[in-house]
């Protein structure tokens, strides 16, 4: 098949089995995704029906049993360990439901760290682009702050620094206000919603209706099978309330 | 209650499967701890039984009183008639002969030797009719016949000698021989610490080698009482007695039996103390394992405390698993240490007796396990206790063992450091080298414990090679008071020893392969002691060419004499002290030239410049082969010419020599390098494996942002090498530097006759072999535990 230059990410018939348990439990099965470039998707179902073990099957963080996955047009299943955590560098970032820093790095250094790995020889430059991002998403005050001195969104959105620190094409998260309260969520999903006007790819797991309707297209999944989806078009404030009912009505048809 | 149902026992068998690396080194520390604990018991338990045994059979005196000289035998029959609590007692008279004056020799293969190694008095006695008698190997009371000589055991085991062998005596005037008729254990004089044993005559072969001379007189006065307890007070009432003999060593019951049990029972205190040392390495492991499994498992602890379940029974739950672990090794530990003890006290067994089993053999074992088990259980409940401060809401919502305070002092802890270890201003080239230094600070207090490990493990694998390489070295003679030359003659005294010397000498110096013949006499002096004369080794002969190395002074000119370290301190005499010593009836005054230091002859030996002259009780003759000659090949020409003559490569000679020291030596170094390896393996696995288990997040982030596998790998194994590393240099550090002087102490204490060691290391052993192979062997575990990491899903360290 051709690769078509509008998809960011792709994938053909992919499983995945969690060998761990006895008998072995098959939580993705054949699951065919295409992700277009500057789309902004939400995966939702319910608990346990495998939207995480997806989302990390595609992003090259678990290997997946079978199938393949391609970031545009090239196959991440083939890539060596190496290989693919170059991609994750330089083409990917992860926000996940826990803010998860190294302890004994403050806020920057904790953003810092890709953009050095990234480029070791433009440490200046990468400095001063970290510094440009946590001053867009507001936190550039917190800077020298310990992890454990910040507040949860504060902590979400350098989560979102750092993962755009090396200004990649696609981004990943797994329920980013799962642990938030609402006013802090929404704190987030502005954050996220701008990025994805920036032309950011973006691939969303999330249990809240009200996240979910900022998506361009939302899926469903049951039983690690993708059931179906929704194309709710571009995102605007004014029309939030309509989107969401609209969603929810989908939702409760599919009796989440 | 159906056991195997029970939630605890469930809860213990998951707990056990689950981990199983962990467990596995855990219980191996156990089995360790439990097994030397448990030997060194059992070996003390038979050591007592087998002492208490021979002191049934053998009726040890309960005070005993050693004298040299002339005594009034009235005075003792009086003491006695007025000490109504004395129920028996006796005046054992002995002749003592110096080592060097005993050979023996077996008429079948022609064998033969002396005793001169042997560093304790030899007593020549007649068997006792009421107490203190002589037991021969079977438990009974062996009479001896005219011609026959029963040998102390420890003789028999060292000099290996057996029945019907021939003993040869060298007295004034002549040659007294004895048959070996059997063995016998000395219930006075078994210890190894002891200082004298005794040999059974016959009454006439005894008066026959009064009369013949050489001998020296000694008697002991032995007093059984109707209460050994009053042994102390008796023994005030002997001593404030004036007119009793005394002048030699007076011995009670109670001392007799604690020297017999600790010097046999120094193996087992030290198995003991070691077991002490492996359970505390073992309880610093398991707390360790403990107190991560507590933070692993903290949500689940909050579900269990929020349920309402009481503290005690999540510690019940939790303890389970350290239960079973604990009574398996103690069962393993135990069953190993069975077979072990039973070798151990082989040699116990034949110096006392075979000891009854009873009730104590099997309790001190069991108390034994018991008392481990106990206490490992007690420190895992007390760390365990760790769960009561757990707090319900803390637990589940932040995952934390801690409480808010505690919370908060650990926030501004963290935050102080990450503000001190600014990335932004980092600009060097290796980001992974960076996070694994700052790693390695922030959690140092974790990672000590590797160091601390390689640093004992070098020291113990290290110490023990470095004595036993000193001892092999060829450089070694000069520790053992001779010269440093190619062959060595030994010609021990015989009805024609001087003929034989005078034929050996000669054929040496018409030999073109041999140059440098030296020639000295071993001859028997006495020194002026106290009110006493003692018998002192001098050997003479030239002095003036190469000797040996002297730790103060130098050679002896003519009217000096050259004391060894032993003899030196026994004499309390130092370099220029006057000493008295007479030979053949005539006494001379002769000044101290210098002290050197000596192995050979138990130590105690001196070195007089003169001629040698016949007489003499045995000769040493040294050469030097010329450049191409083999001097194994010139020794063994020699050994077949001279069957009188002992003609041996110097370098074997110190094998032989100190084959008893080095084969422990030897022994030592292998234990330790097995048991160093051993332990720095367990524990380096133990704790990476534990490690690992808690850095899983901080893997997992790393991962996520875009490091691969092997660079998060690699920055384990670094933080494992530098940290191994480390300890292995500081322990080389101290071999190189401490070491010497703590076991050249331990050296000095044990009266081998060295006061001054240093070491001859076999560098590319020590400085390089060893440290790699130990930091390899560790590295190789870093290798092993992490090879599994690569294949994961690495999403799955960031799910909760
Ligand atoms: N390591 C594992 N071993 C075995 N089974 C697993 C493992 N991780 C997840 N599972 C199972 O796989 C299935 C899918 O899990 P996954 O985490 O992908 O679901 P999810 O849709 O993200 O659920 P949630 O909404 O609760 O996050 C679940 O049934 C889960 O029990
Ligand atoms: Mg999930």
């Amino acid at each position: 098949m051709p690769h078509d230059d509008h998809v960011m990410l792709e994938s053909r018939d992919l499983a995945k089995t969690y060998y761990s348990t006895e008998p072995p439990t098959q939580v993705i099965n054949g699951v065919d995704l295409i992700v277009r470039k500057g789309e902004f998707l939400v995966v939702m179902g319910a608990s346990g029906s495998g939207k995480s073990s997806l989302l990390y099957s595609i992003s090259g963080m678990d290997r997946p049993t079978s199938g393949t996955v391609f970031l545009e047009g090239r196959d991440l299943t083939s890539l060596s360990d190496v290989e693919m955590s170059r991609v994750r560098l330089t083409k990917m970032g992860f926000i996940f439901q826990q803010a998860h820093f190294l302890s004994n790095l403050n806020i920057r250094d904790n953003i810092l760290l890709p953009a050095f790995k990234a480029a070791p020889k433009e440490k200046d430059a990468a400095v001063a682009r970290v510094d440009a991002i946590m001053e867009r998403f507001g936190i550039a005050h917190i800077k020298q702050h310990g992890i454990t001195q910040v507040s949860g969104g504060q902590l979400q959105r350098a989560s979102l620094c750092r993962a755009l620190a090396c200004e990649p094409s696609i981004l990943f998260a797994d329920e980013p206000t799962g642990a938030l309260n609402s006013s802090m969520s929404t704190e987030v999903m502005e954050a996220l919603t701008e990025v994805h006007s920036d032309g950011t790819t973006l691939v969303m797991v999330t249990h809240a209706p009200a996240c979910a309707a900022r998506a361009d297209r939302v899926i469903y999944l049951r039983d690690g099978r993708l059931v179906d989806s929704r194309q709710l078009g571009r995102w605007s404030k004014e029309q939030s309330t309509q989107r969401e009912d609209d969603l929810l009505a989908w939702l409760r048809k599919l009796g989440f | 209650m159906n056991e195997r149902n029970s939630p605890y026992f469930r809860y213990a068998y998951n707990a056990l499967i689950k981990d199983k690396g962990v467990n596995i080194a855990l219980a191996v520390l156990l089995i360790l701890s439990a097994f030397l604990m448990v030997t060194g018991s059992m070996v003390m338990e038979r050591s007592i039984g087998s002492v208490d045994q021979l002191f049934e059979e053998a009726k040890p005196p309960h005070y005993l009183q050693m004298h040299k000289g002339d005594y009034d035998p009235d005075a003792l029959t009086r003491f006695a008639s007025d000490h109504p609590e004395i129920d028996a007692w006796l005046v054992e008279e002995m002749l003592g002969f110096d080592s060097a004056a005993i050979a023996w020799h077996r008429p079948s293969t022609g064998e033969s030797g002396d005793l001169a190694d042997s560093l304790i008095d030899n007593l020549f006695v007649t068997q006792q009719e009421e107490f203190d008698f002589l037991i021969d190997e079977t438990g009974a009371i062996p009479q001896a016949s005219r011609g026959e000589v029963y040998v102390p055991v420890a003789y028999q085991q060292s000099f290996g000698l057996q029945a019907g062998d021939k003993l040869a005596i060298r007295t004034d005037t002549g040659i007294h021989d004895l048959r070996i008729r059997g063995f016998v254990r000395d219930s006075q004089m078994a210890s190894s610490l002891s200082s004298a044993t005794r040999f059974l005559v016959s009454e006439a072969d005894f008066q026959e080698l009064g009369r013949a001379g050489g001998g020296t007189p000694e008697i002991i006065a032995e007093y059984r009482l109707t209460d050994p307890s009053l042994a102390s007070e008796f023994q005030r009432a002997y001593e404030g007695d004036k007119a009793l003999p005394k002048n030699g060593q007076a011995v009670t019951y109670q001392m007799i039996r604690l020297v017999n049990a600790f010097s046999d029972g120094l193996v087992a205190v030290a198995m003991v103390f070691l077991s002490l040392l492996l359970i505390a390495i073992a309880l610093l492991s398991l707390r360790f394992v403990i107190r991560g499994t507590l933070e692993e498992e903290v949500r689940e602890i909050g579900v269990m405390k929020a349920i309402g379940l009481p503290d005690q029974a999540i510690v019940s739950l939790y303890l389970s698993k350290y239960r079973v672990m604990t009574l398996l090794a103690c069962i393993i530990g135990g069953v190993l240490a069975v077979i072990a003890s039973g070798l151990l006290t082989r040699s116990i067994q034949v110096n006392y007796a075979q000891a009854p089993v009873g009730l104590t053999t099997i309790l001190v074992p069991v108390l034994a396990l018991l008392s481990v088990y106990l206490f490992v259980i007690a420190i895992c409940r007390g760390v365990l206790r760790g769960v009561r401060k757990v707090q319900v809401v803390n637990a589940l919502v932040h995952g934390s063992t801690l409480h808010e305070r505690q919370t908060a002092r650990h926030a501004k802890r963290q935050a102080r450091r990450a503000r001190r270890t600014s990335l932004a201003s980092y600009r060097g080239r290796s980001i992974s080298r960076r996070l694994a230094f700052s790693d390695l600070r922030a959690e140092s207090g974790q990672w000590v414990l590797i160091p601390i490990v390689f640093f004992l493990g070098t020291v113990l694998m290290t110490l023990p090679l470095n004595l036993l390489s000193t001892f092999e070295s060829p450089r070694f003679v000069t520790y053992m008071g001779a010269p440093e030359s190619d062959v060595r003659a030994d010609l021990q005294f015989s009805k024609d020893v001087d003929s034989v010397r005078a034929d050996v000498l000669s054929s040496m110096r018409s030999d073109g392969q041999l140059t440098q013949v030296r020639v000295f006499a071993n001859e028997l002096y006495e020194i002026q002691e106290g009110e006493g004369w003692e018998t002192l080794r001098v050997e003479v002969g030239d002095y003036s060419g190469a000797t040996v190395e002297f730790l103060e002074g130098g050679r002896p000119e003519p009217g000096q004499i050259a004391l060894s370290v032993l003899n030196a301190n026994r004499f309390q005499l130092s370099t220029g002290s006057k000493l008295t010593i007479r030979h053949g009836g005539e006494s001379a005054t002769v000044v101290v030239s210098g002290i050197y230091q000596d192995v050979t002859s138990g130590g105690h030996t001196a070195k007089m410049q003169g001629e040698v002259t016949t007489g003499a009780s045995g000769y040493v003759i040294y050469a030097n082969t010329v450049d191409r000659a083999d001097p194994a090949a010139v020794a063994a020409q020699y050994s077949e010419r001279f069957p009188a003559a002992t003609v041996i490569p110097m370098r074997e000679y110190v094998q032989q020599t100190l084959s008893h020291t080095t084969g422990a030596f030897r022994s030592a170094a292998i234990m330790s390098f097995i048991f160093g390896i051993g332990v720095a393996v367990v524990i380096t696995g133990l704790f990476l494996k534990l490690r690992l288990t808690r850095e899983r997040r901080k893997m997992g982030i790393l991962s996520a942002i875009g490091f691969s596998m092997g660079e998060i790998v690699a920055q384990v194994k670094g933080k494992a090498l530098l940290t191994m590393a480390a300890g292995t240099l500081l322990g080389l550090g101290f071999v190189a530097t401490g070491g010497e002087s703590l076991v050249g102490l331990f050296i000095s204490l044990a009266g081998l006759g060295i006061a001054n060691l240093s070491f001859i290391p076999n560098l590319l052993l020590v400085y390089v072999a060893y440290p790699v192979i130990l930091v390899g062997a560790g590295y190789l575990g870093a290798v092993v535990l992490t090879a599994r990491l690569h294949g994961a899903d690495k999403s799955l360290w960031l799910r909760a």
